[in-house]
C-alpha cells in the first residue's frame, strides 16, 4: 500500500497522462454482455449520437470486430424504423 | 436450405383478419417451395422512428423460416404489391434463437 502511494506522488505529471492514454477494454467483449442484435434497441442506442449518427470507436472503445457487427445491426434497425436515420 | 428471419410492418389499421391472411399467404409460398415456418413473433403496434408511406405507427411481425432463395424472392415480391404492408426486411441466419426477442417481451 505504501509503495503505491509513493509512486503516484513521484510521477504525477507523466503517470496521469499515461493513464489517460492507456487502452480501455471493449465494452461489448465482456463475458455476460448481451448479443448485438437489431432487436436490442436499448444496447444500440448507446452507440448512436443525438443526431442518430453511429459513434466512432475512438469514443466508444468498441473493438474492430464488434464495431463491424454493431454497424450492420444499427443499419438493420434503421431500415425497419426501429432507430431513426436523422435525429434532432 | 437456409434459415431466414423475415420482419414486416403492416399498416396500423390492419385488423386480425388481414394479418392472418398475410401469414397464410407466406405459409403457402413456403410450402410450395418446400420450406416451413419455425417460429413467429408478434411485436405489436409500435410507433415508427420516421413516417413510412404517411404512417406514423405500424404492426410489427417477425417470422423465422427454413427455405431457399426462391421462397424469399417470392415472399418479397408478394409483399411489395400488398397494400397492407409498408416495409419488410429478410435476413439470413445461422441458427434460430430459442428465447423471445426483447421487442416481443416489451409487448407482453
Amino acid at each position: 500500500m505504501k509503495r503505491k502511494k509513493t509512486k503516484k506522488k513521484t510521477g504525477f505529471g507523466l503517470s496521469s497522462k499515461s493513464n489517460l492514454l492507456a487502452k480501455k477494454n471493449c465494452p461489448l467483449s465482456k463475458k455476460n454482455e448481451d448479443e448485438i442484435n437489431y432487436k436490442n434497441i436499448k444496447l444500440l442506442k448507446k452507440y448512436i449520437s443525438d443526431s442518430a449518427k453511429i459513434l466512432p470507436t475512438r469514443i466508444t472503445n468498441v473493438s474492430h470486430s464488434k464495431q463491424k457487427i454493431l454497424v450492420r445491426e444499427i443499419k438493420r434497425a434503421r431500415a425497419l424504423a426501429l432507430l431513426p436515420y436523422v435525429g434532432n | 436450405m437456409n434459415i431466414y428471419e423475415h420482419t414486416y410492418i403492416a399498416v396500423p389499421e390492419a385488423n386480425k383478419k388481414d394479418i392472418e391472411q398475410i401469414e397464410k399467404k407466406i405459409e403457402e409460398i413456403l410450402v410450395k417451395n418446400s420450406g416451413k415456418i419455425h417460429k413467429t413473433e408478434d411485436w405489436g403496434l409500435r410507433s415508427l422512428s420516421y413516417p413510412i408511406k404517411k404512417n406514423n405507427k405500424g404492426y410489427y411481425r417477425n417470422v423465422y423460416f427454413e427455405g431457399n432463395k426462391d421462397a424469399v424472392k417470392e415472399i418479397e415480391s408478394f409483399e411489395k404489391y400488398e397494400d397492407k404492408i409498408i416495409k419488410y426486411l429478410s435476413m439470413k441466419l445461422k441458427k434460430i434463437p430459442k428465447e423471445d426477442s426483447e421487442l416481443a417481451k416489451e409487448k407482453n
